[in-house]
């Protein structure tokens, strides 16, 4: 059996009124990228913040590399962290932050250089190394925060939407990262509100919402889940997703449409049902003006899951 | 730099403003304004800084580094001792121009020799260090920026005037008198001016010794707030 890294057990945490992490049971065996999929305000902050050792959890067990979340320092140790928010220092200059965290862990004068060289290449910041940080790009600042969570050489690292209001291409960079780490036998953990990403670099997907696991599994498994196919529809003006949405609900379809998307998507279980989703728009005088089938994405997925209400 | 010579500023307004009304009858025979003044506001330069390094602390907190140090093995007893240390150093060298002006450009005597005010100077030096710990302990319970300006400001003018900085005591109204003796800064006041101006230093050892007791209980309590987790 594979060693699991991570590791959470009926984990629920509550603020207050609010639980923000309701009986979550997730594992990630050692190198495997576990991708954390959920809304805002599904739990993700929240389960990465137990999981690191920063909150701890109400009930239930949480372990990392097989320590309890309790035991703290011997946890922070062997895990590097990227909040939502980049933590670094501004006046620094970003070889000075990464040196500053490099003997901060313990190395020497020398050693701590060499690391922070070493990352600044790889992150492609040695351009930037000797500017203070607080003149990075947003893009730039991640990566620095990126590189900063990685100098102690952790085993788990956790990223918590490391690739939000990225570029396409830095965001690509990132992901080239992430896969190297995964390579390098490095256990991911990542939160994204990106379905994409989440397929592109997860071997396993957990869905969150309202602090609840509300799928799990392969991307593949999940895209399964939903059906062979999914037909996604666009009616023709002045018909809304609405209107589509009710006709194809009538027809005994699970059809839904994204937050303010013109089009509806509706998963069906074999090719030849394609059919009757036409036929079920001609019959109530809706224009199709566009009608693809495709795979099911985790868009599918994710939508069915959490229904959020279409926009009218 | 401009920091560094914002004590001498108030030096200026100071022995200008409440030297011109100061009754000399008031002072102890012999003793010069400024002789008077200076000491005391040896004391009262360190309070600002100390209230700003507890609101530099929650604002660390709440976003910069300080987020990343705790996911990492590192004790907050560093992280803190690092910020007190970094932040006295600074008010030590305002300390140093202010003593230096003094001298230099106001006519200030310290008749206790240099002895005597490098002795003034580091009942000073503690008393700014325990300060910084007690915002550093309030900043890390509270963790709000802006209670934490109120706090400052709420506290430092009390602090400052209701004390012997400025004028002695005893020509205080009776009320302003029983306040003015229980603020612990006459106490620290009174002990840097036996020690730079030469008086008997009776009072030196206890408010040397209420100064250590305040700096423990600070760091105490800085440190349990620190370590708490982000949330509840
Ligand atoms: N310190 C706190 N005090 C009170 N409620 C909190 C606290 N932290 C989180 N919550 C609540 O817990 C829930 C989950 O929050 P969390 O930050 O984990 O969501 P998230 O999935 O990371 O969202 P986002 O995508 O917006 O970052 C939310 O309802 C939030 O309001
Ligand atoms: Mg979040």
């Amino acid at each position: 059996m594979t060693e699991l890294m991570i590791e959470a057990d009926r984990l629920t945490r509550v603020f207050g009124d609010v639980t923000a992490l309701d009986t979550v049971t997730l594992t990630a065996p050692r190198g495997a990228v576990l991708g954390l999929l959920g809304h805002n305000g599904a739990g993700k902050t929240t389960l990465v913040n137990v999981l690191t050792t920063q909150v701890p959890p109400s009930s239930g067990t949480a372990r990392v590399a097989g320590l309890d979340v309790r035991q703290g320092d011997q946890i922070r140790a062997l895990i590097g962290l990227a909040g939502q928010f980049a933590a670094v220092d501004g006046q620094l200059s970003g070889l000075d932050n990464l040196i500053t965290v490099a003997r901060l862990l313990g190395a020497g004068r020398r050693a701590a250089y060499a690391r922070a060289a070493e990352l600044l290449d790889l992150f492609g910041l040695a351009g930037a190394a000797r500017r203070p940080a607080r003149t990075y790009s947003g893009g730039m600042r991640r990566r620095l925060d990126l590189a900063m969570s990685l100098v102690g050489h952790p085993e788990v690292i956790f990223l918590d939407e490391p690739t939000a209001g990225l570029d396409p291409e830095s965001r690509l960079v990132l992901w080239r990262i992430v896969g190297r780490l995964a390579r390098d036998g490095i256990t991911v953990l990542l939160t994204t509100q990106y379905i994409e990403e989440a397929d592109r670099l997860a071997d396993a997907i957990v869905v969150l919402s309202g602090g609840r696991v509300v799928a799990s599994g392969t991307p593949a498994e999940l895209k399964a889940q939903v059906g062979t196919s999914s037909v996604r529809v666009t009616p023709v003006w002045p018909h809304g997703p609405a209107r589509v949405l009710d006709c194809l609900s009538e027809a005994g379809f699970r059809a839904f449409a994204g937050p303010g998307a013109r089009s509806v998507s509706t998963p069906v279980a074999e090719p030849g049902l394609v059919a009757s989703v036409v036929r079920a728009l001609d019959a109530a005088g809706i224009g199709v003006s566009e009608l693809n089938v495709t795979e099911p994405t985790l868009n599918d997925v994710y939508l069915n899951l959490i229904k959020p209400e279409p926009v009218r | 730099m401009l920091n560094l010579c914002q004590p001498v500023v108030l030096l200026l307004l100071f022995s200008q403003v409440f030297g011109a009304i100061a009754n000399p009858e008031l002072l102890p025979p012999g003793t010069a304004y400024v002789d008077y003044l200076l000491p005391a506001l040896l004391v009262t330069t360190v309070m600002g800084p100390a209230t700003n390094s507890g609101v530099g602390l929650v604002r660390d907190m709440t976003g910069g580094f300080l987020t990343r140090l705790r996911s990492m093995p590192v004790d907050p007893c560093w992280i803190l001792l690092a910020r007190s240390v970094s932040d006295v150093a600074r008010v030590v060298a305002q300390l140093i121009v202010l003593v230096i002006a003094g001298v230099v450009l106001f006519g200030f005597v310290p008749a206790g020799g240099p002895l005597g005010m490098l002795a003034a100077l580091a009942v000073a030096v503690l008393v700014a260090w325990t300060l910084t710990w007690i915002f550093l302990a309030l900043g890390s319970w509270l963790r709000d920026v802006e209670m934490m300006q109120s706090i400052g400001v709420i506290s430092v003018f009390p602090l400052m005037f209701a004390s012997s900085a400025f004028v002695p005591v005893h020509a205080f109204p009776g009320w302003l008198q029983v306040v003015a003796m229980a603020n612990p800064m006459s106490h620290a006041m009174r002990a840097t001016r036996e020690l730079a101006l030469g008086w008997s230093t009776g009072h030196t050892l206890p408010a040397v010794a209420t100064c250590v007791g305040f700096l423990a209980l600070g760091m105490f309590c800085a440190v349990r707030g620190f370590r708490r987790p982000i949330v509840g």
